[in-house]
């Protein structure tokens, strides 16, 4: 009886000023994301094009989906991009906040100079290598005679997915690199230094002192990274326009050519689709990573 | 995802924002004056339908007319806000439109009858509403092969009139050392619009074709009555050779590369529409270049240019202003207004008894648009939601132009399964 009293009281104890907070963007959210979702979802199962009268159709949308190549293509090829990328622009911003938090020389230059793609949009940074990788590289490998390189990746199917993966992984590294350099520097020295005596490697520390301990950046890190590498658009815009052919069309490019394409309804189907796969796939991400962050 | 809503969303309240600036449709109190709201975003001449709508005003007291150039059309008619009178490019974007009957009888109009009636065919060809005529054509735009004078008159080359001539000039061209086409892959359309739509339309006719297609639907296949693997195979054998004389980084460049080397006077050919030629004039005003319709049957008199209705007048069922709408309407459709926009802007008149264009660069295809002997191009009947641009860059990578077509057969396929043909 008390028990419960003391609970309720505990309860009524929160302070006011945290729903002042939250409400106005629990209302914005639900206005423009939430409900503008439930009506995509809704027009999913419709033939509607955007305006004008609409019929109902049930789920054979989705069942057209399924059989398209094209929509099948752009999931294999973003999953792949997502996985490629995930795992070269972590790797890299690890190796460089490692790097940044010893006490090299320019430390804190270079953790500027690292950041700077952060702040420059996407399409921008899509043209300028545009230009780098149709004239640029070409140029640099004819005139030292590397063959390979000679013709465009851009324009060769087999390699043009690279470009994207370089691009995005290099825009999004420095936003990696900040997560990791803070938490590299919530590891006390002291572990290190104590390890040191032991007679542990720099390699031995990294595996059993750093990992383990920044493992909830890691995973942080990895989640928004796979769900924003999923919803790529404006690096293949920029860079291929999905080609040569459809080599490189993402899932949100498909989908977002249904709107000036007339195939609203069905381009909502694809969508929700992968709203679906994506939640899935962070969710199965958090679930296979969850406990193997190390407290202090 | 949620960045692409939150883009989306942004690019909703940018809209909403626009119209709100836009002065209300509705009739104003003061003075009992109408505002009527015209839409056209075609960039180059956003400037000259200001003049002529200030001119409208002048001689029409009483109305005032806003001019509304957002980009994308589909919002205002989601919206259910259309503007009074659009004056939009006539193609498959606006057959939706004009199909579901969003868009009024102009057939009564007097100008309607001013109307070259085989130009006016011409917006059946996309869609029709039974009973209506939904769009006056008010601009044509002819495209063929644009070539460079200079380089043609020191190789002593003629202008082709047949496939073989043609390929003769391109081996001549590289045998000379010189780029005989400039092609620009990575901007996909240029590759449909020129390369796709000049191989197919003088040898099948773009507008049978497609009606055909579309009464077959779920049936399109390889024994179908058309379809594009067997009727486009032809038409394809000549793309595939066309291709090999393009410049050899044609992969990675662009439609401005294009219009930059091409002024350069590197490159004689260039397979594009009179759009291209003010921003080549940028790079060389005196740069001396024709147009003729590319041959591609030993027949020169299968020979027809590509057209399209650049720009087509139509009044939403929607407006509540539906008089003072045809009011501006039968103004732009003045011989005078209509001609001079025409002449003024590398296009042709659609009325009858129109004067000829009078630019040197066009100067080739007159003859075509006169005798009617034109096609609208092949690729504007494919809806965008089969990529044909991308396929048509993996056809010439590969070479393999019969597999694009069997492609082609089965999206269309997949398309009339959930009649998202039109």
């Amino acid at each position: 009886m008390t028990d419960t009293t003391m609970y309720q009281r505990t309860r009524r104890r929160v302070e006011p000023l945290y729903y002042v907070f939250l409400i106005p963007t629990l209302l914005i959210f639900t206005a423009f994301v939430i409900i503008p979702a439930l009506i995509g979802i809704f027009y999913s199962l419709t033939d509607y094009v955007g305006f004008g009268d609409w019929s109902f159709l049930g789920l054979s949308n989705y069942a057209a989906l399924f059989s398209d190549p094209r929509i099948l293509q752009s999931y294999g090829f973003t999953l792949g991009f997502a996985l490629v990328t995930v795992v070269v622009a972590q790797t890299i911003a690890l190796a460089l906040a490692v790097a940044l938090t010893r006490r090299i020389r320019f430390a804190t230059t270079l953790r500027t100079v690292f950041v700077i793609p952060m702040v420059v949009s996407g399409i921008v940074v899509a043209y300028v290598f545009n230009f780098l990788f149709s004239n640029s590289l070409p140029a640099i490998a004819t005139a030292v005679g590397f063959g390979p390189l000679e013709e465009s990746i851009l324009g060769n199917p087999d390699l043009a997915w690279l470009s994207i993966v370089i691009v995005s992984a290099w825009q999004t590294i420095p936003g990696a690199l900040l997560v990791y350099t803070a938490g590299l520097t919530s590891i006390p020295n002291d572990l290190y230094e104590a390890s040191a005596l032991d007679g542990a490697t720099p390699w031995r520390q990294f595996r059993s002192i750093t990992v383990p301990l920044i493992a909830g950046f890691i995973l942080i890190n990895t989640i928004l990274g796979v769900k924003g590498y999923l919803g790529v658009y404006d690096v293949i815009v920029g860079l291929t326009g999905g080609g040569p052919g459809t080599a490189t069309s993402s899932v949100a490019m498909t989908i977002f050519g249904g709107f000036t394409g007339g195939d609203y309804a069905y381009q909502m189907a694809n969508a929700t689709v992968f709203l679906i796969v994506t939640a899935l796939i962070s969710v199965a991400q958090i679930v296979a990573t969850r406990g193997r962050a190390v407290q202090l | 995802m949620s960045r692409r809503s939150f883009l989306a969303g942004s690019a909703a309240l940018v809209a909403l924002g626009v119209a709100g600036c836009a002065p209300s449709s509705s009739p104003s109190g003061g003075g009992g004056g109408v505002t009527l709201r015209f839409y056209e975003q075609k960039q180059e001449v956003i400037a000259y339908f200001d003049e002529l709508l200030r001119r409208f005003e002048k001689e029409r007291p009483g109305i005032t007319v806003v001019h509304d150039s957002t980009v994308a059309i589909a919002p205002q008619f989601v919206r259910n806000e259309p503007a009074d009178v659009g004056c939009f490019n006539d193609n498959l974007e606006l057959a939706r439109y004009i199909k579901r009957g969003v868009l009024g009888d102009l057939s009564d109009l007097p100008s309607a009858q001013t109307v070259r009636t085989d130009i006016g065919e011409l917006t059946d060809q996309y869609a029709t509403y039974p009973g209506r005529t939904s769009v006056l054509p008010y601009s044509l735009a002819a495209a063929g092969v644009i070539y460079n004078k200079r380089i043609f008159a020191e190789h002593e080359l003629p202008v082709p009139e047949t496939w073989s001539q043609f390929v003769d000039v391109c081996d001549e061209l590289v045998s000379a050392g010189i780029t005989p086409i400039y092609a620009t892959d990575r901007d996909t359309w240029t590759l449909w619009q020129g390369l796709f739509d000049y191989s197919v339309g003088s040898l099948v006719a773009p507008g049978e074709f497609f009606a055909r297609l579309k009464e077959l639907g779920t049936d399109v296949g390889p024994d179908s009555e058309v379809s594009f693997e067997k009727d486009f195979a032809v038409p394809m054998e000549r793309a595939k050779t066309i291709s090999s004389y393009f410049n050899k980084d044609h992969a990675v460049r662009a439609y401005a590369d294009g219009n930059l080397a091409f002024g350069k006077g590197e490159a004689a050919m260039y397979l594009q529409g009179p759009w291209a030629l003010s921003q080549i004039a940028l790079v060389d005003p005196d740069l001396e270049i024709g147009t003729f319709a590319l041959p591609v049957s030993e027949n020169p008199e299968d020979r027809q240019a590509r057209v399209n209705i650049d720009l087509g007048l139509w009044i939403p069922t929607a407006s509540t202003h539906q008089d003072e709408a045809r009011e501006l309407v039968e103004f732009l459709m003045r011989p005078d207004i209509l001609n001079a926009y025409n002449a003024d802007n590398l296009a042709y008149s659609t009325l009858k008894d129109a004067p000829p264009q009078q630019d040197e660069r066009l100067a080739g295809l007159q003859d075509y648009v006169d005798r009617a002997a034109f096609y609208q191009g092949a690729g504007t009947f494919v809806p965008t939601s089969i990529p044909l641009g991308n396929y048509l860059q993996s056809a010439i990578r590969s070479g393999n132009f019969q597999g694009m077509l069997r492609q082609l057969d089965a999206d269309w396929r997949r398309l009339a399964g959930r009649e998202a043909t039109v």
